[in-house]
């Protein structure tokens, strides 16, 4: 353990530290552009220079490692300085856009010139100039005027995905960041480059001019996407509700968890939010009979499921319930089918296309709470639902979230098992052609419009937090199913998501001791973690096992 | 991907593994099989570059930027004699714009270009190691020093 200063304070720090990050241990801030605790160390953009005692010249933190005895400083006139022209350097041929520039209010330039520059600049002759909004990808624009070419972007597609498509071509001042020409930036990580690139150069798509990044508000949260469960930051425009078409979610950033994430999250759960806003969102319960439908209310609603559920006699009422609800919403649910003595429940719908994984972090199971739904005991064979659907021992089918007619099942058969049944209800955030069927539709909060967790593959329970309200009377299924509870004359107190899971928490033994607060920003690990030969044995067909067998680590 | 149409010998194949296998890093030896294929292919297009990228399990990318980075990998078929005029800081203060918008007249191409009759292809580059004789270029390979606009017509008239 190298023990060292820092503008005069001690630090120690683990043997192989550079002294960027041995800085930021006592909260000493090294300016740097190249750098990335992810990536190797380039040492292009030479911003992060220091004073170290003894040596004769300013010298670059990042590839500098501390060592025993060691004297810093990063704020010697001379460092900043050098910092100065550095800046100066970099933005010799950087053009002044930053009024049109999407970066702007996250640029490391604008922050970096504020802090470390503030200088005139001296150069008369005609910046070089260099292609501009050159799609690289689906996702992914360039403006190579912007670039620093502090080769992150580069690095990343070399070293964390492995793909290579980026490169640095020709010298001097006309290089530039680009592809070999014909190819894209195609790999399933691409929008991390966005979030690596310190300037204006990449930028997103999908994001750019919908708005300005200073009327963003942001809530902690998980990636829905599938069970690794990726911690992100939900960017919401609340302030600015006539920009980006009133499309209230306005990107999704990876947030950084050593432990399930790192700092990237995959294409597909950066871009997979833009149902929360899409006219596909059921808003109002409704009716439907015989070809008549219309609007009810939530009590006409409520009351209609909880007279259905003591109608029906437990066995003729089935329940397939979805690993896209919360913890806290099975919770609830689980209440349910206890008190009326339901046993036909199931989770599991296998998709129709077998869902794509990797060993970064994409996942097969494109659910962020299948284990939870497992522990809380809600393992059962759907299929076998439909089928006393058709063979009309089961009359009434409730079902959330999914599309039964899009699932691998046969169509016909499922088809043929919905309209069987005498009552189909159907709750979830998003029509589909399941929710086109129900006779009563109950709209659900999307997951940024509420609170909850979910259980990752790991059995890591992770907390996402509220970003916007409901849309329309869109209510949690945790609301929803307490509502039907009490309807159906059960006790059930909780009028808060944490409140479900501190029952929960007393009555599931794997989550014993967790709560919200332990919980936190990064998640905690399950008291009786996932495992034993039992979680493999029920599980549907076309889903491979979750047990720690195929846990693997993050690269 | 479609089936090369440029490949290496067996023999040229040997040679490049040889190469390889001279450093501890095999990439290292991508310099000179750019140049085995510049010699076989006469200039590298992006198929070559991919061609070799294969050669050395790397990104075409990665190949891209190597070629990209030299003055002396021809990225389209060049004329029969390559003039590069120096354009760093000794040669343009000792006049190599003047230099090369002569060479430029002369020729009629701008840099980059080859002449119509294929006979000769103008660069300007970066220094070539004779600051003492600024302006200077370099025709095939030969340096020519001291330069004046009369003494590059003498130099382009002897080009056939």
């Amino acid at each position: 353990m190298p023990k060292l200063t820092i503008n005069g304070q001690a630090v120690d720090v683990p043997a192989g530290t550079n002294l960027i990050e041995a800085a930021r241990k006592i909260g000493v801030e090294v300016p740097h552009y190249c750098y990335h605790p992810a990536l190797s160390i380039a040492g292009q953009c030479r911003l992060c220079m220091v004073d170290v005692e003894k040596t004769p010249r300013p010298t670059i933190a990042c590839n500098t490692l501390a060592a025993d005895g060691m004297a810093v400083w990063t704020e010697t006139d001379r460092v900043k300085e050098t910092r100065k022209s550095i800046m100066e350097f970099h933005l010799i041929n950087h053009p002044l856009d930053c009024p049109v520039c999407d970066q702007a209010g996250e640029c490391g330039l604008q922050i970096y010139y504020m802090k470390h520059g503030l200088y005139d600049p001296r150069m008369r002759d005609e910046k070089v100039h260099k292609p501009k909004a050159v799609p690289l990808g689906a996702h992914v624009i360039l403006d190579a005027e912007r670039c620093i070419l502090c080769s992150r972007c580069v690095r990343f597609c070399d070293e964390v995905t492995g793909t290579g498509e980026l490169g640095i071509f020709s010298r001097g001042d006309e290089s530039e960041i680009g592809l070999f020409p014909g190819k894209e930036l195609a790999n399933k990580y691409s929008g991390n480059v966005v979030d690596i690139c310190p300037v204006g150069a990449l930028t997103d798509r999908d994001f750019r001019f919908a708005v300005r990044v200073w009327y963003l508000d942001s809530a902690t949260s998980i990636c829905p996407g599938c069970a690794r469960g990726c911690n992100i930051e939900v960017h919401v425009n609340r302030r600015r509700p006539h920009h980006n078409d009133g499309r209230r979610v306005a990107r999704l950033k990876p947030r950084f968890n050593a432990d399930v994430n790192r700092w990237w999250i995959c294409d597909d759960g950066r871009y997979g939010f833009a149902f929360v806003d899409d006219t596909s969102r059921l808003v109002i319960p409704r009716w439907s009979r015989d070809g008549a439908l219309g609007d009810a209310t939530w009590e006409e609603a409520i009351a209609a499921v909880a007279g259905a559920l003591q109608r029906f006699a437990p066995d003729e009422i089935g329940v397939v319930a979805s690993p896209k609800m919360a913890n806290e919403d099975l919770w609830a649910l689980r209440r349910i089918l206890e008190s009326r003595g339901i046993r036909r429940v199931a989770f599991r719908v296998p998709p129709r296309t077998p869902g794509d994984e990797d060993t970064l972090l994409i996942r097969r199971d494109k659910n962020p709470n299948s284990l939870g739904a497992e522990l809380l005991g809600l393992e059962g064979d759907g299929a076998a639902i439909l089928a006393a659907a058709r063979a009309r021992q089961v009359k009434c089918l409730w079902v959330f979230g999914h599309d039964l007619l899009a699932s691998a099942w046969p169509v016909t058969e499922t088809d043929a098992a919905l309209r069987a049944l005498e009552l189909l209800i159907f709750t979830g955030p998003s029509a589909n052609a399941t929710s086109e069927r129900a006779h009563f539709t109950l709209p659900a909060a999307a997951w940024v419009e509420r609170e909850g967790t979910y259980t990752n593959f790991e059995g890591r329970v992770q907390r996402f937090r509220q970003a916007v309200q409901p849309l329309g009377q869109a209510l949690p299924e945790w609301d929803i199913l307490g509502r039907v509870l009490r309807a159906l004359g059960v006790e059930a107190g909780a009028t808060r998501a944490e409140r479900w899971f501190r029952e929960l928490a007393s009555g599931v033994p794997a989550f014993t001791g967790l709560t919200y607060q332990s919980i936190g920003d990064g998640g905690a690990a399950l008291s009786a973690p996932p495992g034993g030969g039992a979680a493999g044995s029920h599980l549907v067909s076309g889903h491979p096992p979750m047990g720690p067998g195929s846990r693997s680590p993050l690269p | 991907m479609t089936a090369p149409t440029v490949a290496f010998s067996e023999a040229q194949l040997a040679e490049v593994r040889r190469l390889q296998g001279l450093y501890p890093d095999g990439r290292a030896a991508l310099l000179p099989a750019l140049h085995l294929a510049q010699e076989t292919f006469g200039h590298i297009s992006l198929e070559v570059e991919e061609y070799v990228a294969r050669l050395f399990d790397l990104t075409p990318a990665h190949v891209h930027e190597v070629v990209t980075f030299y003055t002396l990998f021809f990225r389209e078929p060049k004329g029969r004699h390559v003039v590069a005029v120096c354009h760093n800081l000794s040669c343009h203060l000792a006049g190599a714009p003047e230099i090369v918008a002569h060479v430029r007249r002369r020729l009629g191409v701008d840099v980059g270009e080859t002449t119509d009759d294929g006979r000769v292809t103008l660069q300007s580059v970066e220094c070539l190691c004779a600051c003492e004789h600024a302006p200077m270029m370099q025709v095939d390979d030969r340096y020519e020093l001291d330069l004046t606009p009369e003494k590059v017509d003498r130099i382009l008239e002897g080009l056939r």
